[in-house]
């Protein structure tokens, strides 16, 4: 992991330096082939599921979202070549780096088996998202960084407060997964309550949940559409993976249906919220953003009903990792063609971009959840287990939301394809390469939707398995 | 000799409440400073000598000596000396900063428990809600930056208090402090000022739906 560590941050500083567009392409090549001789290393190798140095372990859940951050961030690095075409060639490397270094931040949260070492790195993507944030250097986007710094840093301290309640309440030395996880049945329990509390109301400004979802809308609508591709998706399952490991470890105690209760009413607190905006916004890219809040909470729905909505709440993670990705690196050529994201603005995209277009309405079917989605399949074993566990009260409230979801998407969307266009065309040629290219992730979901290959059930179920 | 220093820490949040003045703001973050030094210094003489020179060394450049002199650098520069534009009570905050106390006090005599310093863990609780009233209640970023400092010292006071196992723990909230607490401080509040102009929150507005 060190090596690994080493060698990314070496290349990611190289990109600082680097004088020639065709160097910056270079060292991107570089460092997505250290990427996939790392993923290779530990799927074949025979890293997985050993430990290194004591504070990280490639085990089943790091290395599912690894693979995963590893296809996102390349889409979105390689996207971003043609995104930022225009940009001078100092904002661009000090991008490209900023890139090289959250993917590397958000790999290093992944493997870490120490409570405080998930903790530095996902403070180390604050530092790199707000760089992204700011790339374009306007009020705006400054204004966004400042207050994606000042929450998540907040967000941060208490979770840092939880995690030191949590060793504190334990009592066991050291912060490591299992430690704890041996630990904490033992340990007071109005301790590991608020320790939880603290902890998953810090993580939420990660993980795009309520209380501090917003940060994460701001970040998305001022950076760049590919970077929000790898926030909205790779470091949003950051913040999944830090709360989820807490989680787990309290898998074994008297809180952990009190723990189950906090998540359901954050999770049911997160689809009301992203529900209701997607109404709201009039803009695209917060409109995307507030579907991954949506989501989310439903991931933590599942994580809070238990039993088989576990599965499923991972595989709604790793599924949704593919579905919103696409649609972000779609919105980028959305933007080639509108400059702008403006909802009662643009339209006719099908007739200006007929790939991007069917992208969009695709991806729109498969994140409102119709068959083939996978996510039709993730949100039927949520209610089913809903349904058995008797929240009737529940079931209803989450096929009212997901019913404004459906309208939200659906009018949105077919509203971009198909109303007449009142903002002037950018005069930049659209590169359908990119849609096509973003089109073939959605492929990937889809393919997930109607066949799970048994290696991805079985770490799934390794990951569920409390 | 600690239990002075907490109380004297627990005065300066309280009069945090109520002043006005940003330079009181940044005095009264710099005396926190030099009081998280004395207390990392008792706290953890058991420690390893290097760890605990380290800490206490960090503790004292950092927060006792570069923070508040950032504060002020802030302050000459923005040229911005009250909480509001126009002088008005301070009462609210006075009684919500005591309704905190009274709740750190509460929680920490219900939850009694031989694992945690109680003392405090009750300090550190009141510093991260003193912190959040500073940040909801005051409106210019300032205020914000400084409820943020307080947050951040209340967490490295828990941290000491259970540093003694885990001094590790320690340098891991002093690297929070230092690459957060300097960014924002050092970079961003002037690049605020030179894009936005912005003295207080009602600026950053235009990032919404």
């Amino acid at each position: 992991m060190i090596v690994y560590l080493t060698a990314s941050i070496l290349i990611a500083a190289a990109a600082f330096f680097v004088r020639r567009e065709r160097q910056l392409f270079l060292t991107g090549v570089l460092f997505y082939a250290v990427q996939a001789a790392f993923a290779c290393a530990i799927l074949f190798g025979g890293l997985y599921d050993t430990t290194s140095a004591a504070w990280f372990r490639f085990d089943a859940p790091g290395t599912l979202f690894y693979v995963l951050l590893c296809v996102v961030s390349a889409f979105a690095y390689f996207h971003s070549e043609a995104y930022l075409r225009d940009n001078d060639l100092i904002q661009t490397r000090a991008y490209s780096a900023l890139v090289m270094l959250l993917t590397t931040a958000i790999a290093g949260s992944y493997f870490a088996s120490n409570l405080a070492v998930t903790w530095i790195f996902l403070e180390a993507t604050t530092l790199c998202s707000a760089g992204i944030i700011y790339h374009r250097r306007t009020a705006q986007t400054l204004e966004a960084a400042w207050k994606y710094v000042f929450v998540c840093s907040t967000g941060i301290a208490m979770a840092y407060l939880g995690i030191l309640l949590l060793a504190a309440a334990t009592d066991c030395g050291s912060l490591d997964y299992a430690a704890v996880a041996a630990a904490a049945p033992h340990g007071n329990a109005l301790y590991l309550k608020i320790a939880f509390l603290l902890i998953v109301c810090g993580y939420s400004c990660k993980m795009e949940l309520f209380p501090l979802y917003t940060v994460g809308i701001d970040a998305n609508f001022a950076a760049p559409s590919p970077a929000s591709a790898l926030i909205s998706t790779g470091l949003v399952n950051a913040g999944f993976l830090a709360i989820f490991r807490v989680y787990r470890l309290l898998a074994e105690t008297e809180v952990f249906a009190w723990a189950r209760s906090v998540l359901l009413i954050v999770g049911v607190l997160s689809l009301m919220i992203g529900a209701l905006f997607l109404r709201r916004t009039n803009n695209y890219k917060r409109f995307l953003s507030y579907s991954t809040v949506e989501n989310m909470g439903i991931a933590a729905i599942g994580l809070g009903v238990g039993g088989a909505g576990v599965w499923a709440a991972v595989f709604h993670v790793v599924c949704h990792t593919l579905i919103k990705s696409s649609l972000f690196l779609q919105m980028a050529v959305v933007r080639q063609v509108y400059n702008g994201y403006r909802i009662n603005r643009i339209g006719d995209y099908i007739h200006i971009n007929r790939v991007g277009a069917v992208g969009l309405l695709t991806g729109m079917v498969i994140l409102v959840a119709f068959p083939p989605s996978p996510l039709f399949l993730s949100e039927l074993m949520i209610l089913r287990e809903t349904i058995v566990g008797g929240r009737w009260w529940l079931v209803a409230g989450l096929l009212l939301l997901l019913c404004i979801v459906i309208y939200s998407f659906c009018s949105r969307m077919i509203r971009l394809c198909y109303q007449p266009n009142q903002d002037e065309l950018h005069p930049s040629k659209v590169d359908r390469a990119l849609s096509w290219s973003a089109l073939s992730l959605l492929v990937a979901a889809m393919v997930l939707g109607l066949w799970q290959p048994d290696l991805l059930r079985e770490v799934i179920d390794q990951i569920a398995l409390l | 000799m600690i239990l002075p220093l907490l109380l004297l820490y627990v005065v300066t949040l309280v009069y945090l409440s109520i002043t006005e003045r940003f330079r009181n703001f940044a005095s009264l973050i710099g005396l926190q400073g030099w009081l998280l030094f004395g207390i990392a210094l008792i706290r953890l003489h058991a420690a390893n000598p290097a760890e605990l020179l380290f800490v206490s060394l960090e503790t004292l450049l950092f927060k006792g000596i570069l923070v508040p002199w950032l504060l002020f650098a802030v302050i000459r520069r923005t040229r911005i000396n009250r909480v509001r534009r126009s002088g008005s009570s301070q009462a609210g905050s006075l009684v919500l900063s005591v309704v905190a106390l009274a709740v750190s006090a509460s929680l920490t005599y219900y939850i009694a428990d031989s694992t945690v310093d109680l003392v405090f863990f009750g300090v550190a609780l009141y510093s991260l809600l003193s912190g959040l009233i500073l940040i909801v209640l005051r409106q210019r970023i300032f205020s914000h930056m400084i409820g943020f400092l307080v947050i951040e010292n209340g967490v490295f006071l828990f941290s000491t208090a259970i540093g003694v196992e885990m001094p590790l723990l320690i340098n891991f909230a002093i690297l929070l402090d230092i690459l957060i607490s300097v960014l924002m401080l050092g970079i961003f509040f002037t690049k605020i000022d030179d894009k936005l102009h912005a003295d207080d929150a009602d600026s950053l507005t235009n990032v919404k739906d």
